[in-house]
């Protein structure tokens, strides 16, 4: 694996990931609406939007290091 | 009259789109490097065009309609399996990349041989991405036949159509090459997300006034329609979290992903690319809006049919242009995947079966010449297996990742600090296989509410792991370590 992953990277990495999977059965609900929209959607939108966030995280801080 | 104009718009669109194509290789020498893996040459732009062309199928836009319509919120999954794999992307496409660039490999099972020094274990990786590339290539193939007969008003022959996109598509391959599948993929990029957007919010504006009242709409007739089942049922709760494990492990195995890792131009372009493609996930939810708003619009649909939803509701109710220009776009979402897809099925079984399994066409003229051959059995294979064998798109698409997801523990260990042998990576691959077949025999597609893919995968990982580190010396083998 590449000489820079470090587990502070792999760390940001899990939060999505974690979200993504593990945290499902909790985010499954309709309530409460988030604009209109059910919890269930709205919250898988809210993870794909963070993701390259923590992603750009990660690489900005292998590029530091 | 209608049927002409929607046709005639349709092949105005993939005329376009080919030319587009061939103008695009029209200097280009065909080595196989060039061929294969456009000679590596594919910047962060042009690699996100590839990926997104390989990614946004058929599947995304009739059968993730399809899902939203006729099950509700399993169709979620498509969302976090795909986000997943990026991030997952990040860390394992640089090192596979760094291999490929030092070692020249051009295929999936390239890698293999690469990691694990067995030329037997690369045609076995081959067959394996073969197969299961098949039933792919049919899910495209399937789209394109729905969107053309909806575009011909019940008045087209879907064989004959299907035969002659199918010509259309493996004479394009068959000359352009990966750099010609790039190329295609701006035209049908840009149209997809038109068309997307369009079926996603005009189709519910219409209707409903916005994508969430249709919603609301949706959830006053079906108020569990977006959330999941809890217990261990088909496509409950456990079924979404095992599929999107399983798919997201399964996503890069692909062998015209691994081409595509190996087009890049550097590492950096994939890392930028994992950042970035989570982004694309986002049009689904257009996709998903298009679903529900067929739901309320055009319920009664049941089986293969609700892959037709929202295709119907634009038939029905807009103009035989925009149904020709909707359904243009699909069918290029079908064809140009499927056109990479056979590229890739094609080249892996010319280099790593015929070649280097069993000495045929070895030099660099005769492969291309085998992989251009290859495309087009490849192309008649996946034309017959539609024609006998006509199912669902979820079911092709779920056939497809159970199979190819079976790669992953011999990619995953090849990074591990001691690598397991190659028997060992053999038997797990066989053992999951195995498990899949038997799982199909007994209809079986959940067991304890876990898709069976995963446990198949679990079983492959138990035999990789224990025949190859307990019963033989685990290995060191012929190939060096490569970090």
């Amino acid at each position: 694996m590449p000489g820079k992953t470090s587990p502070l990277s792999v760390a940001l990495a899990l939060v999505p990931v974690l979200a993504l999977t593990a945290g499902i059965p909790f985010a499954n609900r309709v309530e409460p609406r988030i604009f209109g929209f059910p919890f269930l959607p709205a919250y898988i939108a809210f993870w794909i939007v963070s993701t390259p966030a923590f992603m750009l995280a990660v690489y900005r801080f292998e590029r530091r290091s | 009259m209608n049927a002409g104009i929607a046709v005639a718009t349709i092949a105005a669109v993939l005329a376009a789109t080919v030319g587009l194509g061939f103008y695009g290789v029209r200097r280009v020498t065909m080595d196989p490097e060039q061929f294969i893996v456009g000679g590596r040459s594919f910047g962060a732009v042009f690699l996100w065009l590839l990926l997104a062309g390989e990614i946004y199928t058929s599947f995304a836009f009739l059968g993730a309609a399809g899902w939203a319509y006729g099950r509700g919120a399993p169709a979620f999954y498509i969302l976090c399996y795909g986000t997943v794999a990026y991030v997952l992307s990040y860390f394992l496409l640089p090192p596979i990349w760094r291999l490929g660039r030092a070692r020249g490999l051009l295929t999936g099972p390239d890698f293999f041989v690469a990691q694990y020094g067995s030329r037997k274990l690369g045609a076995l990786v081959a067959l394996v991405g073969f197969v299961f590339l098949i039933p792919y290539v049919t899910l495209q193939l399937t789209g394109v036949q729905v969107l053309l007969r909806i575009a011909g008003y019940g008045a087209i022959d879907s064989l004959g159509a299907v035969a002659i996109a199918f010509g259309l598509v493996a004479t394009f391959v068959y000359g352009t090459g990966l750099r010609g599948a790039a190329w295609a993929s701006i035209v049908k990029d840009a149209l997809v997300l038109i068309a997307v957007v369009f079926a996603g919010v005009a189709l519910p504006v219409r209707f409903f006034g916005s994508p969430a009242a249709a919603v609301d709409h949706v959830l006053a007739r079906y108020p569990h329609w977006t959330t999941l089942s809890g217990d261990a049922s088909a496509n409950g709760v456990t079924w979404f979290v095992s599929t999107v494990v399983l798919t997201a492990l399964g996503f890069f195995m692909w062998p015209q992903s691994i081409a595509a890792i190996f087009s890049a131009k550097s590492e950096d372009t994939l890392r930028r690319n994992a950042i970035a493609l989570p982004l694309y996930q986002l049009m689904f939810f257009f996709v998903y809006f298009a679903g529900f708003t067929a739901l309320l619009v055009m319920p009664g649909l049941t089986g293969p049919d609700v892959d037709q939803s929202f295709m119907l509701v634009v038939q029905k109710y807009y103009s035989p242009w925009i149904l020709g220009f909707v359904a243009a776009a699909g069918c290029l979402a079908g064809l140009v995947p499927a056109s990479v897809q056979i590229l890739a099925a094609a080249s892996i079984v010319s280099k790593n079966v015929l070649a280097d399994a069993f000495g045929i066409a070895t030099t660099s003229a005769e492969q291309t010449r085998a992989a251009r051959a290859l495309v087009l059995v490849v192309a008649l294979l996946a034309f017959l297996f539609w024609v006998f064998a006509k199912t669902t798109l979820v079911g092709l698409l779920l056939i497809a990742y159970n199979g190819i997801t079976q790669l992953f523990p011999g990619v995953a260990l090849s990074f591990a600090p001691v690598r397991p042998s190659v028997t060992g990576v053999a038997a797990g691959i066989v053992t999951g296989i195995a498990a899949l077949a038997g799982f199909a025999l007994a209809h079986r597609s959940v067991v304890g509410g876990i898709n069976v893919g995963l446990v198949a995968l679990s079983l492959n990982f138990a035999v990789t792991a224990a025949l190859g580190y307990l019963a033989f010396r685990s290995v060191p083998v012929t190939a060096e370590r490569f970090e």
